[in-house]
Protein backbone atom coordinates (compact mmCIF):
# COMPACT_ATOMS: atom_id res chain seq x y z
CA UNK A 1 0.00 0.00 0.00
CA UNK A 2 2.71 2.18 0.83
CA UNK A 3 4.47 1.77 -2.56
CA UNK A 4 0.93 2.38 -4.20
CA UNK A 5 0.43 6.16 -2.11
CA UNK A 6 4.04 6.22 -3.50
CA UNK A 7 3.66 5.99 -6.57
CA UNK A 8 -0.07 8.16 -6.71
CA UNK A 9 2.37 11.28 -5.01
CA UNK A 10 4.92 11.28 -7.45
CA UNK A 11 2.50 11.34 -9.72
CA UNK A 12 0.81 14.16 -8.57
CA UNK A 13 4.02 15.92 -8.85
CA UNK A 14 5.05 14.87 -12.46
CA UNK A 15 1.26 16.39 -13.59
CA UNK A 16 0.19 18.84 -11.54
CA UNK A 17 2.57 20.78 -8.84
CA UNK A 18 2.98 24.42 -10.31
CA UNK A 19 4.18 25.17 -7.32
CA UNK A 20 2.08 28.14 -5.96
CA UNK A 21 1.86 30.38 -8.04
CA UNK A 22 0.16 33.69 -6.82
CA UNK A 23 0.65 35.41 -10.28
CA UNK A 24 -2.20 37.98 -11.00
CA UNK A 25 -1.03 39.80 -13.82
CA UNK A 26 1.48 40.36 -16.48
CA UNK A 27 2.53 42.74 -18.82
CA UNK A 28 3.01 41.81 -21.43
CA UNK A 29 0.57 39.38 -20.69
CA UNK A 30 0.64 35.79 -20.77
CA UNK A 31 0.06 34.31 -24.46
CA UNK A 32 0.30 38.44 -25.90
CA UNK A 33 1.75 38.76 -29.28
CA UNK A 34 3.56 42.56 -29.27
CA UNK A 35 5.04 44.56 -32.13
CA UNK A 36 7.79 45.31 -30.58
CA UNK A 37 10.61 44.05 -27.34
CA UNK A 38 8.97 45.74 -24.40
CA UNK A 39 11.20 47.68 -22.36
CA UNK A 40 10.19 46.40 -19.38
CA UNK A 41 8.15 43.40 -17.89
CA UNK A 42 5.60 44.09 -15.16
CA UNK A 43 4.36 41.32 -12.93
CA UNK A 44 1.39 41.69 -10.17
CA UNK A 45 0.75 39.05 -7.12
CA UNK A 46 -2.18 38.49 -5.31
CA UNK A 47 -0.03 38.94 -2.30
CA UNK A 48 3.15 40.10 -1.07
CA UNK A 49 6.33 38.34 -2.43
CA UNK A 50 10.09 38.90 -2.53
CA UNK A 51 11.62 38.18 -5.95
CA UNK A 52 14.89 36.21 -5.80
CA UNK A 53 15.20 35.41 -9.06
CA UNK A 54 13.81 36.42 -12.77
CA UNK A 55 15.08 35.12 -16.59
CA UNK A 56 14.17 35.99 -19.96
CA UNK A 57 14.51 32.81 -22.43
CA UNK A 58 14.26 33.74 -25.75
CA UNK A 59 14.73 30.89 -28.57
CA UNK A 60 17.89 32.14 -29.80
CA UNK A 61 19.79 33.50 -26.86
CA UNK A 62 20.90 31.54 -23.36
CA UNK A 63 18.63 32.71 -20.55
CA UNK A 64 19.36 35.84 -18.89
CA UNK A 65 18.88 37.13 -15.26
CA UNK A 66 16.98 40.06 -15.06
CA UNK A 67 18.32 42.68 -12.96
CA UNK A 68 16.21 43.24 -10.07
CA UNK A 69 17.30 46.64 -8.92
CA UNK A 70 16.68 47.90 -5.46
CA UNK A 71 12.99 45.82 -5.86
CA UNK A 72 14.58 43.61 -2.88
CA UNK A 73 11.80 43.50 -0.48
CA UNK A 74 8.37 42.19 -0.35
CA UNK A 75 5.60 43.55 -2.38
CA UNK A 76 3.04 42.67 -4.67
CA UNK A 77 3.94 44.89 -7.57
CA UNK A 78 7.98 44.64 -9.85
CA UNK A 79 8.54 46.21 -13.19
CA UNK A 80 11.77 44.82 -14.51
CA UNK A 81 14.01 45.90 -17.55
CA UNK A 82 13.78 44.01 -20.07
CA UNK A 83 17.07 43.55 -22.74
CA UNK A 84 15.49 42.76 -26.11
CA UNK A 85 16.36 40.00 -28.07
CA UNK A 86 14.91 40.17 -31.71
CA UNK A 87 10.98 38.84 -32.77
CA UNK A 88 10.59 35.27 -30.77
CA UNK A 89 9.45 34.04 -28.34
CA UNK A 90 10.10 35.51 -24.46
CA UNK A 91 9.50 33.13 -21.78
CA UNK A 92 9.74 34.89 -18.35
CA UNK A 93 10.73 32.48 -15.40
CA UNK A 94 10.44 34.27 -11.88
CA UNK A 95 11.11 32.43 -8.30
CA UNK A 96 10.71 34.50 -4.88
CA UNK A 97 9.51 34.20 -1.27
CA UNK A 98 5.97 34.26 -0.36
CA UNK A 99 4.85 35.66 2.45
CA UNK A 100 3.74 32.90 4.28
CA UNK A 101 7.45 31.05 3.69
CA UNK A 102 6.67 29.39 0.89
CA UNK A 103 9.27 29.59 -2.16
CA UNK A 104 7.13 30.31 -5.14
CA UNK A 105 7.76 29.98 -8.72
CA UNK A 106 5.97 30.33 -11.96
CA UNK A 107 6.66 31.71 -15.98
CA UNK A 108 4.37 33.79 -17.93
CA UNK A 109 5.27 34.12 -21.86
CA UNK A 110 4.78 36.72 -24.79
CA UNK A 111 6.07 36.71 -28.92
CA UNK A 112 7.40 39.53 -30.43
CA UNK A 113 6.28 39.57 -34.41
CA UNK B 1 8.59 12.96 -14.71
CA UNK B 2 8.30 14.82 -11.47
CA UNK B 3 11.07 17.40 -11.10
CA UNK B 4 14.21 16.25 -9.19
CA UNK B 5 14.12 19.04 -6.58
CA UNK B 6 10.12 18.58 -6.38
CA UNK B 7 10.70 14.91 -4.71
CA UNK B 8 13.63 15.87 -2.43
CA UNK B 9 11.50 18.63 -1.15
CA UNK B 10 8.89 16.23 -0.85
CA UNK B 11 10.54 13.78 0.59
CA UNK B 12 12.39 16.12 3.27
CA UNK B 13 8.89 17.49 4.04
CA UNK B 14 8.02 14.12 4.81
CA UNK B 15 11.18 13.45 7.22
CA UNK B 16 10.93 16.61 8.98
CA UNK B 17 6.89 16.37 9.30
CA UNK B 18 7.78 12.32 11.24
CA UNK B 19 11.06 13.19 12.79
CA UNK B 20 9.13 16.62 14.95
CA UNK B 21 6.05 14.93 15.58
CA UNK B 22 7.82 11.42 16.49
CA UNK B 23 10.19 12.80 18.57
CA UNK B 24 7.29 15.14 20.04
CA UNK B 25 5.07 12.82 20.71
CA UNK B 26 7.26 9.84 22.05
CA UNK B 27 8.17 12.74 24.95
CA UNK B 28 4.31 13.55 25.87
CA UNK B 29 3.59 9.62 25.97
CA UNK B 30 7.07 8.98 27.92
CA UNK B 31 5.80 11.81 30.44
CA UNK B 32 2.10 10.74 30.38
CA UNK B 33 2.54 7.25 30.47
CA UNK B 34 5.75 7.04 32.65
CA UNK B 35 7.18 4.67 29.73
CA UNK B 36 10.77 3.29 30.68
CA UNK B 37 12.93 2.56 26.57
CA UNK B 38 11.61 5.47 25.01
CA UNK B 39 15.16 7.85 25.03
CA UNK B 40 16.45 5.39 22.04
CA UNK B 41 13.47 6.15 19.75
CA UNK B 42 12.86 9.67 20.83
CA UNK B 43 17.21 10.73 20.02
CA UNK B 44 16.50 9.10 16.56
CA UNK B 45 13.21 10.71 16.01
CA UNK B 46 14.77 13.83 16.76
CA UNK B 47 17.89 13.84 15.13
CA UNK B 48 16.03 12.79 11.79
CA UNK B 49 14.29 15.82 12.64
CA UNK B 50 17.43 18.18 12.78
CA UNK B 51 18.86 16.67 9.94
CA UNK B 52 15.33 17.55 8.09
CA UNK B 53 14.67 21.07 9.03
CA UNK B 54 18.29 21.79 8.31
CA UNK B 55 17.99 20.49 4.53
CA UNK B 56 14.56 21.69 3.96
CA UNK B 57 16.29 25.73 5.36
CA UNK B 58 18.44 24.41 2.66
CA UNK B 59 16.33 23.57 -0.41
CA UNK B 60 14.22 26.58 -0.11
CA UNK B 61 17.35 28.06 -0.94
CA UNK B 62 17.71 26.43 -3.82
CA UNK B 63 14.08 27.16 -4.35
CA UNK B 64 15.24 30.58 -4.18
CA UNK B 65 17.56 30.43 -7.39
CA UNK B 66 16.41 27.17 -9.32
CA UNK B 67 19.72 25.51 -8.90
CA UNK B 68 22.05 23.99 -6.09
CA UNK B 69 23.95 27.30 -5.88
CA UNK B 70 20.77 28.57 -3.21
CA UNK B 71 21.53 25.85 -0.74
CA UNK B 72 24.80 27.67 -0.09
CA UNK B 73 24.29 31.60 -0.89
CA UNK B 74 24.47 33.71 1.77
CA UNK B 75 21.86 36.07 0.15
CA UNK B 76 19.11 33.60 -0.08
CA UNK B 77 19.72 31.99 3.43
CA UNK B 78 20.32 35.26 5.19
CA UNK B 79 16.49 35.93 3.38
CA UNK B 80 15.39 32.94 4.86
CA UNK B 81 16.79 33.29 8.35
CA UNK B 82 15.03 36.55 8.39
CA UNK B 83 11.71 35.69 7.78
CA UNK B 84 9.78 33.28 8.66
CA UNK B 85 11.30 29.91 7.80
CA UNK B 86 14.06 31.14 9.92
CA UNK B 87 12.47 31.68 12.77
CA UNK B 88 10.79 27.98 12.12
CA UNK B 89 14.33 26.42 12.00
CA UNK B 90 15.57 28.76 15.35
CA UNK B 91 12.61 26.60 17.10
CA UNK B 92 13.38 23.22 15.56
CA UNK B 93 17.17 23.43 16.28
CA UNK B 94 15.94 24.98 19.98
CA UNK B 95 13.16 22.01 20.63
CA UNK B 96 14.44 19.12 18.73
CA UNK B 97 17.99 19.52 20.74
CA UNK B 98 16.19 19.76 24.03
CA UNK B 99 14.54 16.91 23.29
CA UNK B 100 17.80 15.26 23.02
CA UNK B 101 19.77 17.14 25.93
CA UNK B 102 16.75 15.71 28.06
CA UNK B 103 16.79 12.20 26.95
CA UNK B 104 20.63 12.03 27.85
CA UNK B 105 20.03 13.66 31.11
CA UNK B 106 17.86 10.44 31.99
CA UNK B 107 14.14 10.76 34.35
CA UNK B 108 15.13 14.60 35.27
CA UNK B 109 15.67 15.96 31.74
CA UNK B 110 11.73 14.44 30.63
CA UNK B 111 10.42 17.48 31.35
CA UNK B 112 13.39 19.75 29.43
CA UNK B 113 12.15 17.13 26.77
CA UNK B 114 8.94 17.68 26.95
CA UNK B 115 9.46 21.41 27.24
CA UNK B 116 11.31 21.12 23.91
CA UNK B 117 8.54 18.77 22.30
CA UNK B 118 6.19 22.65 22.82
CA UNK B 119 9.19 24.26 20.96
CA UNK B 120 9.04 21.93 18.23
CA UNK B 121 5.30 21.56 17.55
CA UNK B 122 5.12 25.55 17.72
CA UNK B 123 8.09 25.79 15.06
CA UNK B 124 4.88 24.63 12.30
CA UNK B 125 2.94 28.07 13.48
CA UNK B 126 5.39 30.03 11.95
CA UNK B 127 5.33 28.99 8.06
CA UNK B 128 2.48 27.86 5.82
CA UNK B 129 -1.24 28.42 4.88
CA UNK B 130 -2.39 28.76 8.54
CA UNK B 131 0.18 30.71 9.72
CA UNK B 132 -0.17 33.32 6.98
CA UNK B 133 -3.65 34.01 8.30
CA UNK B 134 -2.59 35.48 11.07
CA UNK B 135 -5.61 34.25 13.03
CA UNK B 136 -5.09 33.45 16.46
CA UNK B 137 -8.05 30.82 16.68
CA UNK B 138 -6.70 29.21 14.11
CA UNK B 139 -3.52 29.18 15.38
CA UNK B 140 -4.68 27.55 18.42
CA UNK B 141 -6.69 25.11 16.48
CA UNK B 142 -3.30 23.68 14.60
CA UNK B 143 -1.05 23.38 17.07
CA UNK B 144 -3.62 21.23 18.84
CA UNK B 145 -4.02 19.36 15.94
CA UNK B 146 -0.67 18.98 15.89
CA UNK B 147 0.05 18.22 19.42
CA UNK B 148 -2.67 15.56 19.16
CA UNK B 149 -0.89 14.14 16.01
CA UNK B 150 2.11 14.32 17.77
CA UNK B 151 0.33 12.49 20.93
CA UNK B 152 -0.87 9.71 18.60
CA UNK B 153 2.13 8.99 16.50
CA UNK B 154 4.26 8.72 19.81
CA UNK B 155 2.62 5.96 21.27
CA UNK B 156 3.17 3.44 18.05
CA UNK B 157 6.55 2.79 18.67
CA UNK B 158 6.39 2.37 22.62
CA UNK B 159 3.09 0.27 22.75
CA UNK B 160 4.52 -1.97 19.91
CA UNK B 161 8.35 -2.82 21.56
CA UNK B 162 6.05 -3.30 24.61
CA UNK B 163 3.19 -5.71 23.28
CA UNK B 164 6.20 -7.78 21.78
CA UNK B 165 8.26 -8.24 24.62
CA UNK B 166 6.39 -11.14 26.47
CA UNK B 167 7.32 -9.56 30.05
CA UNK B 168 5.96 -6.59 29.51
CA UNK B 169 2.33 -7.41 27.89
CA UNK B 170 0.77 -6.58 31.54
CA UNK B 171 2.06 -3.20 31.35
CA UNK B 172 1.45 -2.60 27.63
CA UNK B 173 -1.91 -3.65 28.57
CA UNK B 174 -2.32 -0.59 31.01
CA UNK B 175 -0.57 1.94 28.33
CA UNK B 176 -3.16 0.97 25.69
CA UNK B 177 -5.80 1.08 27.93
CA UNK B 178 -5.02 4.53 29.03
CA UNK B 179 -4.13 5.86 25.70
CA UNK B 180 -7.52 4.43 24.42
CA UNK B 181 -9.33 6.52 26.85
CA UNK B 182 -7.41 9.37 26.83
CA UNK B 183 -7.53 8.85 22.47
CA UNK B 184 -11.41 8.69 23.19
CA UNK B 185 -11.52 12.59 23.76
CA UNK B 186 -8.53 13.76 21.73
CA UNK B 187 -9.25 11.96 18.83
CA UNK B 188 -12.95 13.69 18.18
CA UNK B 189 -11.48 17.16 19.14
CA UNK B 190 -8.58 15.68 16.19
CA UNK B 191 -11.41 14.94 13.99
CA UNK B 192 -12.57 18.74 14.18
CA UNK B 193 -9.71 20.61 14.34
CA UNK B 194 -8.72 18.71 10.67
CA UNK B 195 -12.59 19.72 9.56
CA UNK B 196 -11.82 23.25 11.22
CA UNK B 197 -8.07 23.56 8.86
CA UNK B 198 -9.42 22.09 5.69
CA UNK B 199 -12.57 24.47 5.62
CA UNK B 200 -10.62 27.63 6.08
CA UNK B 201 -8.05 25.87 3.54
CA UNK B 202 -10.77 25.13 0.72
CA UNK B 203 -13.21 27.22 1.17
CA UNK B 204 -15.60 25.03 -0.95
CA UNK B 205 -16.75 22.01 -2.07
CA UNK B 206 -16.49 22.63 -5.35
CA UNK B 207 -12.06 23.39 -4.83
CA UNK B 208 -12.37 20.36 -2.35
CA UNK B 209 -13.30 18.28 -5.46
CA UNK B 210 -12.49 20.43 -8.38
CA UNK B 211 -8.64 21.42 -7.56
CA UNK B 212 -5.59 19.28 -6.84
CA UNK B 213 -5.10 20.45 -3.43
CA UNK B 214 -9.01 19.30 -2.53
CA UNK B 215 -8.40 16.22 -4.08
CA UNK B 216 -5.33 15.21 -2.21
CA UNK B 217 -7.10 16.15 1.09
CA UNK B 218 -9.57 13.84 0.34
CA UNK B 219 -7.11 11.38 -0.20
CA UNK B 220 -5.74 12.59 3.47
CA UNK B 221 -9.06 12.15 4.71
CA UNK B 222 -9.25 8.55 2.92
CA UNK B 223 -6.08 7.24 5.11
CA UNK B 224 -7.23 8.99 8.12
CA UNK B 225 -10.72 7.30 7.87
CA UNK B 226 -8.42 4.29 7.41
CA UNK B 227 -6.30 4.80 10.51
CA UNK B 228 -9.52 5.62 12.58
CA UNK B 229 -10.61 1.94 11.37
CA UNK B 230 -7.53 0.13 13.15
CA UNK B 231 -7.58 2.60 16.11
CA UNK B 232 -10.82 1.62 16.65
CA UNK B 233 -10.23 -1.93 16.57
CA UNK B 234 -7.14 -1.50 18.63
CA UNK B 235 -9.61 0.04 21.44
CA UNK B 236 -12.72 -2.10 21.09
CA UNK B 237 -10.74 -5.86 21.00
CA UNK B 238 -7.15 -5.94 21.05
CA UNK B 239 -6.59 -3.80 24.04
CA UNK B 240 -9.93 -5.50 25.67
CA UNK B 241 -8.27 -8.89 25.06
CA UNK B 242 -4.79 -7.63 26.23
CA UNK B 243 -6.35 -6.37 29.50
CA UNK B 244 -7.86 -10.16 30.10
CA UNK B 245 -4.31 -11.58 29.48
CA UNK B 246 -4.87 -12.74 25.88
CA UNK B 247 -1.58 -13.07 24.78
CA UNK B 248 -2.97 -13.40 20.66
CA UNK B 249 -4.49 -10.13 21.27
CA UNK B 250 -0.64 -8.51 21.77
CA UNK B 251 0.53 -10.17 18.26
CA UNK B 252 -2.64 -8.61 16.69
CA UNK B 253 -2.07 -5.25 18.47
CA UNK B 254 1.62 -5.89 17.15
CA UNK B 255 0.28 -6.01 13.70
CA UNK B 256 -2.47 -3.63 13.58
CA UNK B 257 0.34 -1.01 15.07
CA UNK B 258 2.50 -2.00 12.06
CA UNK B 259 -0.26 -1.20 9.59
CA UNK B 260 -1.18 2.50 11.50
CA UNK B 261 2.60 2.89 10.78
CA UNK B 262 1.89 2.46 7.13
CA UNK B 263 -0.98 4.61 7.07
CA UNK B 264 0.53 7.58 9.56
CA UNK B 265 3.56 7.39 6.84
CA UNK B 266 1.55 7.83 3.82
CA UNK B 267 -0.79 10.68 5.61
CA UNK B 268 2.50 12.51 6.39
CA UNK B 269 3.16 12.31 2.89
CA UNK B 270 0.10 13.23 1.50
CA UNK B 271 0.58 16.49 4.03
CA UNK B 272 4.08 17.07 2.38
CA UNK B 273 2.91 17.08 -0.66
CA UNK B 274 -0.01 19.49 0.18
CA UNK B 275 1.89 21.83 2.13
CA UNK B 276 4.95 21.95 -0.64
CA UNK B 277 4.10 21.67 -3.92
CA UNK B 278 0.25 22.42 -4.47
CA UNK B 279 -1.41 25.94 -4.45
CA UNK B 280 -4.45 26.59 -2.32
CA UNK B 281 -7.62 27.07 -4.32
CA UNK B 282 -8.15 30.48 -5.55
Amino acid sequence: MKHHFLAAALSLLATGVLAHSPLKATTPADGAVAGAVPTEVTMTFMRDIRLTRVQATHADHDPVDLDLGDQTSFATGFALPLEGMGPGTYVIEWRGLGDDGHPLTGRFGFTVE
Amino acid sequence: MPDLWDVATVATQFALYLGVLAAAGVMLCAALFRLDRYRGLAVGFALTGLVAAGLSFALKGAALTGDASGMTDPEMLGLLWDTSPGVALGYRIAGLGLIVLGACLGQVGIWVAVVGAGLAVWSFNHVGHIAARDDLALDAVLIFHLAAVAFWIGILAPLRRLVTTRMDLPRAADVSHLFGRIASLVVPALIVAGGTLSYYLVGSVDALVGTGYGQSLLAKVGLVALLLGLAAANKLRFAPALMRGDERAAAHLATSITLEWAVVCAILLATAVLTTSLSLPT
